[in-house]
């Protein structure tokens, strides 16, 4: 039998497909408006700075979670022919997984403008963050964790972060590094919705929500929308940022062994993320030293720590070292991590900020620019516990 | 059942399990998790075991993920492991939780004595939020749910206690 790995030579979309346009919405704790105004607002911003008109789109992908489907929006962008959508499931899996989709869908020849979206009113609509009503359970994970009160992301992901602790001695100071540097990108991006910065002791001092996690891990609960325009490489030649092409070279997913419900996976201590890395590594024939920048989807600062392991920025266990003082991480330091302040500082819109800052730093127009080196690649990836995804982008 | 939630202070252990939070409605859960709860019913700990290769599995699922096997039988375990992870859960989220002053508790999850990396999720009684810790010998108990004496849920208590 064949074993069941990835060819390293497999990466029909090397290339192929780039980032042309990328937009988004102011971002708040309650846009006034509907999920579809944020949509075609965003999506509007990113036609914009692609220098092509919304009525040029014809591919979409969303999220499963997305209210906007693809009907309401062909009305409200008014695209002729929606000739290939699609949506994926789950929201920080979702993020990166949607840009490798719509690399595939340019690959493949199914669309000529391909807009990736997400809008939403999570913070005055229905907050994640909150257990669902009193409503029955009719079985599933849910079944065998809420009636012992585990009902939101923090109580899942914290079992994890507590284990990832006991077995490789990091401590929530490590942790307060990473939200110390994040808030500092933010002060410096006037899009970030928390920008006053803060110290170690804030973060040390900061109310416990969920022990081990203080207030200041969590990332935040917001209203906005973020969209990203994908094109052939070619076509990307003749529009606006032409002279700074942004390609997708790797994309992959992945979701390990036994992930419903977080907490039954083999090792607790370990993200799942490391299938999806070692896929990303061999279809990119690269590793993490080939990286200029790193995006992580920060909905917990543990998962910086967590995320410089699975990729291979650091040896496991050793990534609580890298982060301490927060010097390695930040804009200026050995590895620019979530230079736009991330899911913790700037807004949370399920990890495409994350690939927005990408382009950003390779365009050389982050407002956390690293002063002492070019931007030729960076790594987004996406939640470690469940499922993930992550896309390498390039200067082409 | 209110508890002392200040930041600092020894926080009182729970004394039994949540009150007023969503259970499962035992005659919708599907075929292959009801032996779970009637295991509780009767006062054991019966988990999902292949009957072709005898794996242990948890959360209950049709297919053993082993051997692909569709035969299982639900097996009485010992009700004895140890907390291989936990949280204490101080601000909360519910609302149940909220009003009846619940915060702060425990959410742990316990390796059973059968099978590596068999586990559940549960919560440790009568341990302080402050002596709960990774690797402490935690047996099986069972507590009628106080808003449906019907749903039987499993908890913990430390091995030295009992
Ligand atoms: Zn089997």
């Amino acid at each position: 039998m064949t074993p069941n790995i990835i060819p390293a030579d497999t990466n029909g979309i090397r290339d192929k497909a780039a980032i042309v346009g990328i937009g988004e919405t102011e971002f708040s704790w309650d846009s006034g408006r509907s999920e579809l105004q944020l949509a075609s607002e965003a999506i509007k911003a990113a036609c914009d700075d692609a220098g092509i008109a919304p009525q040029d789109i014809d591919g979409l992908i969303r999220y499963d979670m997305e209210s906007n489907h693809e009907t309401l929006l062909t009305q409200s962008l008014g695209i002729k022919n929606l000739r290939h959508w699609e949506s994926v499931s789950y929201g920080g899996g979702a993020g990166n997984a949607v840009v490798g989709h719509a690399a595939a869908a340019i690959a493949a020849g199914y669309a000529n403008y391909v807009v990736c979206f997400r809008a939403a009113n999570l913070r005055s609509g229905v907050r994640l963050g909150r257990a669902r009503g009193p409503e029955l359970i009719p079985g599933g994970a849910d079944s065998f964790a809420v009636p012992w009160g585990s009902m939101a992301p923090a109580h899942r992901f914290g079992m994890f972060v507590r284990r990832y602790m006991h077995d490789y001695g990091a401590t929530s100071r490590h942790f307060g590094w990473v939200a110390v540097t994040l808030r500092e990108h933010a002060s410096r991006n006037p899009r970030a919705l928390r920008r006053d910065p803060i110290t170690i002791d804030d973060h040390q001092n900061s109310r416990m929500v969920v022990d081990p996690l203080h207030v200041l891990d969590f990332c935040q609960e917001n209203d906005g929308a973020a969209a990203i325009v994908i094109t052939t490489a070619e076509r990307a030649r003749e529009l606006r940022h032409s002279g700074t092409l942004t390609l997708i070279e790797a994309a992959a997913q992945g979701s390990g062994p036994r992930n419903d419900g977080i907490i039954y996976r083999p090792d607790l201590a370990v993200a799942e993320s490391e299938h999806t890395a070692r896929d990303l590594w061999a279809r990119a024939r690269l590793d993490a030293s080939d990286m200029d920048a790193l995006m992580f989807y920060d909905h917990f600062t543990p998962f910086c720590l967590i995320n410089l392991e699975t990729y291979g920025f650091v040896p496991r266990g050793e990534a609580k070292d890298f982060v301490d003082g927060g010097g390695n991480i930040r804009f200026d330091g050995a590895l620019p991590t979530n230079t736009h302040g991330g899911n913790h500082s700037e807004a949370y819109i399920h990890g495409l900020t994350h690939v927005q800052e990408a382009v950003r730093l390779i365009r050389g127009t982050s407002t956390a620019q690293p002063p002492h080196k070019t931007i030729n690649r960076a790594l987004s990836c996406s939640s470690v516990a469940q499922l993930s995804g992550a896309v390498i982008i390039r200067r082409g | 059942m209110t508890q002392q939630s200040e930041r600092g202070a020894q926080s009182q252990p729970m004394t039994r399990p949540l009150e007023g939070v969503p259970l499962p409605e035992l005659e919708r859960v599907p075929d292959y998790e009801r032996g779970f709860w009637e295991g509780t019913q009767a006062g054991e700990l019966r988990i999902q075991r292949c009957s072709a290769c005898g794996l242990f599995r948890h959360l209950p699922t049709p297919m053993c993920p082993e051997c692909s096997s569709l035969d299982y039988e639900w097996t009485t375990v010992s009700g004895r492991g140890f907390v291989y992870s936990y949280v204490i859960v101080r601000h909360p989220v519910h609302q149940a939780i909220r009003e009846k002053e619940q915060t702060p508790y425990n959410v742990c999850v316990i390796e059973l004595e059968e099978q590596a990396d068999l586990r559940i999720c549960s919560n440790v009684l009568h341990m302080a939020p402050e002596d709960i810790s990774i690797d402490m010998p935690v047996r099986a108990t069972f507590v009628p749910a106080s808003d449906d004496p019907g749903v039987v849920l499993p908890v913990f208590i430390p091995v030295a206690q009992s």
